[in-house]
């Protein structure tokens, strides 16, 4: 196996092979852990948001208040306004669930799903139709349209603006996706690298792969924290980002 | 490699699916209850600063109405007492006068009683020497000076000696 492919075979999804009656069921490595987290996460927010009594009850009751708040009060309602407040639930799951993946890949032996580009177009698909959603509820049809020409536009430039505004709306959301793949995908792929670097050292000689065992397992540390931090800031940057451009599209220009 | 930009639709479709059920789910069980139990919290504390805020204006009016009535009370206070000053003065003052008055008329009324008593003891003394000057006079004369006599003489003798 070379470099490559152990880097695929370690960042890749892996079909589980399931057929139902000759039809291909999407039972993969990835979609499993989709559904663990998922099941994990409503069991375990089901449990905290409950009335608990114990000390460590509220306390758990209270991180998911605070949670909530901040949530609400540092990404929704600043982008979107007090429009936003119906659909803080979604942005409470989102930030959630992208955190929870991505921390769930820095588990050994369990897959980053957000590496996967269907798992974050996935995503991206859902935020984007919020987006439209959000200008559609506030707007009307016909208003959201005219939202994406700004006002005082002069009437021979609409038709070119107009499709550029629909395009880069399309971009916006796709980029959404690109950029959580990405991240999630070269981190693990850097550490990955790092961690071949013994091995690769060590083939030529077994000196050399103990002598750079070191400083590969310093730079592997490095860069498990970084991932920590970008798992994080990539949950974040998501939600943020979808809260402005269902922001945008509420408070036209 | 290649395989990492290829979409796997069924987990697209699939993900897109728990992800969705996921936000209705959580809606339901967790973030619905959490969020109304926020915005509740959130309203009796607004509701309890404004509460406040009115306790705090009336306790504001009351202090301020009580420091009015108490400056008012001071001010009474103080016209009350200067007047109660000033009758009191009026008052020493008619009573020392009045104290003066009794005293100068009890001296006036005692120098008078003394007085009169002198001029009785001086009229009672001269009337004794009188008398026993009478009895001296007649005993050296060896005769009775009638009354009438011895009266004239004696006045007569008195005179000449208020005269010396």
């Amino acid at each position: 196996m070379d470099v490559a492919e152990t880097i695929s075979h370690h960042i890749l999804d892996h079909d589980w092979g399931v057929v139902l009656g000759g039809l291909r069921l999407p039972v993969t490595t990835h979609s499993v852990t989709i559904f663990t987290v998922s099941v994990l996460l409503l069991i375990g927010l089901a449990w905290a948001a409950r009335k608990h009594t114990s000390r460590a009850g509220r306390l758990v009751t209270t991180l998911l208040e605070e949670y909530v708040s901040f949530i609400r009060s540092g990404i929704v309602l600043p982008n979107m306004g007090k429009e936003g407040r119906g659909m803080l639930p979604y942005f409470c799951t989102l930030f959630l669930f992208i955190l929870s993946v991505n921390l769930v890949g820095m588990i050994p032996e369990m897959k980053t799903a957000t590496s996967n580009i269907s798992v974050t177009a996935a995503l991206a698909l859902c935020s984007g139709a919020l987006i439209v959603f959000s200008g559609l509820k506030y707007h009307g049809f016909v208003g959201f349209l005219k939202g994406f020409v700004p006002s005082g536009t002069p009437a021979w430039l609409v038709p070119l603006l107009f499709p550029l505004e629909v395009v880069s709306l399309i971009i916006k959301t796709c980029v959404l996706a690109i950029r959580l793949f990405a991240n999630m995908l070269s981190g693990h792929m850097v550490l990955i690298c790092l961690l071949l670097i013994i091995f690769i050292v060590g083939e030529m000689s077994k000196a050399a792969g103990a002598g750079a065992l070191i400083p590969a397992m310093g730079l592997e540390l490095f860069m498990t924290c970084l991932e920590l931090l970008v798992a994080f800031l990539q949950a974040y940057v998501f939600t943020l980002l979808t809260a402005i451009f269902a922001g945008s599209v509420i408070h036209t220009h | 490699m290649e395989n990492l930009l290829k979409p796997d639709y069924g987990v697209l479709l699939l993900t897109v699916c728990n992800f969705l059920l996921l936000v209705y789910l959580l809606k339901k069980f967790a973030w619905g209850p959490v969020i109304n139990a926020l915005e509740k919290r959130e309203q009796q504390i607004e509701s309890d600063k404004q509460t406040a805020a009115n306790a705090r204006q009336s306790a504001e009016e009351l202090k301020k109405e009580l420091d009015d009535r108490l400056a008012q009370i001071s001010t009474e206070a103080a016209q009350k007492i200067a007047a109660a000053v000033k009758v009191g003065e009026t008052q020493k003052e008619q009573l020392l006068a009045q104290a003066q008055e009794q005293a100068d008329r009890l001296v006036a009324q005692a120098k008078a009683q003394i007085e009169a008593e002198k001029n009785k003891a001086l009229a009672d003394v001269r009337s004794e020497i009188a008398s026993i000057s009478v009895l001296a006079a007649s005993r050296v004369i060896g005769q009775d000076l009638k009354d009438a006599n011895a009266d004239k003489i004696v006045a007569q003798v008195l005179q000449e000696v208020q005269q010396k």
